[in-house]
């Protein structure tokens, strides 16, 4: 029996899982756009907080805990490099003297913030495509995809494959990495990165010719897929157009402004608050009556 | 005109000075080939690894050349369309395709799904779905797997899902490449004899490429032998052994083989008719001593894995479930050990716990000396691009020393053959762990054989005599009947995550239908179980007879 990745999708009853592909995309797409673009770190916490409450309340509580897990080592590993790397910032907490490539090393208090945005914004996006993989069934994005990408099996298996695929594939390479003997060059995060994109590429060919071979390209023609509505779709619409109304506001406008050089200072405006309280609580959405 | 006789017009399969080289290749996959089958017959596919025959079965699919690119000459066939002008898509009504690994093959959720999607491609009423979902899943045996998500599926039952798919839209022709190479010897034997019957019922022709030809002989109307990408041998069963003996032995079934040492004609196609065969040729009821077979004398060595009333559960996804159920088990240094059962039977899981991937929830298992552990996919022990980058030092060279492996530290491992690869995997597994005596007190592996020819099958075997020799205990997990007569001295069958049968290799495979050799199966001799074996008994009974 095999071992399920954590962020596999399975099939529950969930709101995220029943509800139709589109409503879903434009409410989880609201926290991924706000995650990729804003430089608010309240709002970048309350998005991270608020998507994973979204996963917890769709059972994806595994995918979750995996997500925040992979982002905060990411985000710890930006914080690190970033310190390292730059050494722009007036407030020096340690000079570590000169280092090879790096030359002359000052770790700065602006440089350990301006890590710790980008890694909010590496955690909050890593939790957000964790929540997508495990709740969104790749069946409905295939179909979706069928749509616009007719004769493309490949960009089909691409869009609605690639991280399954590269999920499972983790799953079993790090399995073998635990296998390996004392002696064996370990797997690093490098390493492991690498092989999971080839092997993933090439599973991911693989799995585009059977869909080739299935039946995918047939002469371009259109496939109607029968569209099944959920008593939830309401609810995605609503919350997740008013939150990527919020997202777009503040991808155009920014809420509050946070500068990391030459000295940190964060002027906090109305509209900051009250986007981290709206993506904190447009988390809770997706939890139901009557949930165990 | 029925719409299965109207989509097989002509032959079901025409190949015409076929010749192919994948991109960037020095040599040609497929060399002048020509050949043509008929709409309902059924074809067994022969040759080595890299014989061609995987290509043979692309092209007629329609993925060589849409796919795979690279340089065509000739023409291919299906029914009325060229396989080279119409790609996998416009073909995909009129031939299915089953490749090696089912994982690549099952793109959507649910079974139920995977059944319906070409259906949908091709426009069908979602009644008529319906019932050619329900109608290919009965005939698979599959209705229970229906509303499975296939994550939760074993090898088997995703090699049976990925033919129901194929079968799914009543293609007039079916390529199968070694679709039996994940199942259990039950399985295996149910699919070929399903093959067949839906071949005899619904007229469709199948090809099927197997290296275990000793399952799937008896079914086939005709045998066509591939040889370095060209057609080495193209006739009936019978005459293919007859071909066999002579120019490749390592395509002979056991039975041919058995025959053959002893001398004794015609060959035989199957248990069944090798019986018939000696029933008339032979005189079975001279006298035959009651057991020949080897019984080995219990092993003294330290005993280096000891379950005790071990019980795991995992959870697919849908709930927990027993996978092992109470297995008491002991394997001491220097043992031999095939770990068979059906498929789901608990043979991956035992020895991931054994090596501490997976939690018991009661009992305990221990390796004191140690455990390397090589899981199905030896590739995805090889994370970088130089063979010396994976292994390196004195530690890493007596790695590669133990299992026998001799290539450059320049070589990119996805470059070295499959045998090669599985080798530089297990000397992964045990860098670093053959302190002491030399190799850890037990080495795991976990169908092993899967795709590999019988040339590559007998250097496993003298790979892990090998590592026996050095000390170690080996405990491979495998559906491979004949492997496990060639490299056991002890056979542990588990059936519903519990052993149902522990004993030495003669005594469990001798004297069953499906855990059995095919010696055993044609002799029905309690221990008899080699190819050998069954020369020594055949010819010195010969000898009486005439």
């Amino acid at each position: 029996m095999k071992k399920l990745s954590p962020i596999a999708y399975v099939p529950r009853r969930e709101t995220v899982q029943t509800a139709s592909l589109a409503p879903v995309a434009l409410y989880l797409g609201a926290y991924l756009l706000v995650c990729f673009f804003s430089s608010d770190p309240l709002v970048l916490i309350a998005a991270t907080v608020g998507a994973a409450v979204a996963g917890y309340g769709s059972g994806a509580g595994r995918a979750v805990n995996f997500s925040l897990k992979l982002g905060a080592f990411l985000a710890l590993t930006m914080i690190v490099v970033n310190a390292l790397v730059t050494s722009r910032g007036a407030t020096v907490l340690a000079r570590l003297g000169d280092w090879p490539l790096l030359g002359q090393v000052d770790v700065t208090a602006e440089a350990i913030a301006a890590g710790g945005v980008i890694g909010l914004r590496v955690m909050g996006t890593m939790v957000v495509i964790g929540v997508w993989s495990a709740c969104v069934d790749p069946d409905r994005i295939l179909q979706a995809v069928h749509g616009v990408a007719r004769r493309s099996a490949l960009t089909a298996t691409l869009i609605s494959r690639l991280v399954p695929l590269a999920a499972t594939d983790y799953a079993r390479i790090g399995e073998a990495a635990a296998l390996r003997g004392p002696a064996a060059a370990p797997v690093g995060r490098g390493a492991m990165a690498h092989r999971l994109l080839a092997g993933s590429l090439d599973r991911a060919v693989d799995v585009a010719a059977t869909l080739e071979l299935r039946g995918y390209g047939k002469s371009g023609e259109s496939v109607r897929f029968k569209r099944i509505p959920s008593r939830y779709d309401r609810r995605f619409w609503i919350a997740g157009g008013i939150l990527m109304a919020i997202a777009l506001a503040e991808l155009l406008y920014g809420s509050g402004r946070f500068d990391s050089y030459p000295e940190i200072s964060y002027s906090v405006r109305v509209e900051g608050p009250l986007a981290a309280v709206a993506f904190l609580a447009g988390g809770a959405i997706t939890w139901r009556k009557g949930r165990r | 005109m029925s719409p299965l006789a109207e989509r097989a017009v002509g032959l079901a399969l025409e190949l015409d000075r076929l010749s192919y080289r994948y991109a960037g290749a020095e040599s040609l996959a497929l060399e002048e080939v020509s050949l043509t089958i008929e709409p309902g017959e059924f074809i067994v596919l022969a040759g080595g690894s890299g014989s061609g025959k995987t290509s043979l079965l692309r092209a007629g699919c329609g993925l060589i050349p849409h796919f795979h690119g690279g340089e065509i000459s000739g023409s291919a066939r299906v029914g009325d369309r060229s396989t080279t002008e119409n790609g996998p898509g416009d073909l995909a009504d009129v031939v299915g395709y089953v490749a090696q690994d089912p994982e690549t093959q099952i793109v959507s959720t649910t079974v139920a799904a995977e059944l319906d999607l070409p259906l949908r491609f091709r426009g069908d009423h979602p009644a008529q779905r319906a019932r050619a979902v329900e109608e290919v899943a009965l005939a698979l045996g599959i209705p229970h797997l229906l509303s499975r998500t296939v994550t939760t599926l074993s090898g088997g039952e995703l090699q049976r899902v990925a033919l129901a798919v194929a079968l799914v839209t009543r293609p007039p022709l079916i390529l199968l490449d070694e679709p039996t190479s994940q199942l259990d010897p039950v399985s295996g034997d149910e699919l070929i004899w399903l093959l067949r019957r839906l071949n005899e019922e619904w007229g469709v022709a199948v090809v099927l490429a197997e290296h275990r030809l000793e399952r799937c002989l008896a079914a086939a109307d005709r045998v066509i032998a591939m040889d370095s990408g060209r057609i080495g041998f193209d006739g009936s069963p019978r005459d293919f052994l007859g071909w066999a003996i002579e120019a490749k032995p390592e395509l002979a079934t056991p039975s041919a083989l058995m025959f053959s040492g002893a001398g004794i004609e015609p060959l035989p196609v199957g248990v069944r008719d090798a019986r018939h065969i000696l029933r008339k040729s032979v005189d079975r009821s001279a006298s035959i001593h009651p057991s020949i077979g080897r019984v080995n004398e219990p092993t003294s060595g330290k005993v280096v894995l000891a379950a005790r009333r071990l019980w795991v559960e995992l959870d697919p996804g849908e709930g927990s479930v027993d996978v092992l159920r109470g297995i008491d088990l002991e394997v001491r240094a220097g043992e031999k050990v095939a770990l068979m059962g059906r498929n789901g039977a608990g043979k991956s899981t035992m020895l991931r716990t054994a090596a501490g991937l997976v939690e018991p929830v009661s009992g305990s298992v221990a390796t004191p000396e140690g455990i390397a552990l090589l899981t199905q996919n030896p590739g995805d022990f090889l994370v970088r691009d130089r063979v010396g980058d994976e292994l390196s030092g004195p530690a890493g060279e007596a790695a590669l020393e133990a299992v026998g492996l001799d290539v450059s530290a320049e070589r990119d491992p996805r470059d070295l053959s499959g045998g090669e690869r599985q080798r530089l995997a297990l000397a992964i597994a045990l860098a670093g762990r053959m302190e002491g005596d030399g190799v850890p007190g037990i080495i795991c592996l976990d169908e092993p054989t899967r795709g590999m020819d019988r040339g590559l099958k007998s250097h496993l075997t003298e790979l892990a005599d090998r590592l026996a020799d050095q000390g170690a205990a080996v405990l491979i997990s495998t559906h491979d009947v004949e492997f496990a007569v060639s490299f056991a001295d002890r056979v542990v069958l588990l059936g519903d995550g519990e052993t149902i049968a522990d004993a030495d290799m003669p005594t469990v495979l001798s004297g069953g239908w499906y855990f059995a050799s095919e010696a055993a199966r044609v002799l029905d001799r309690p221990g008899l179980v080699s190819i050998d074996q069954g020369i020594d008994l055949l010819a010195g009974h010969g000898e009486e007879g005439h």
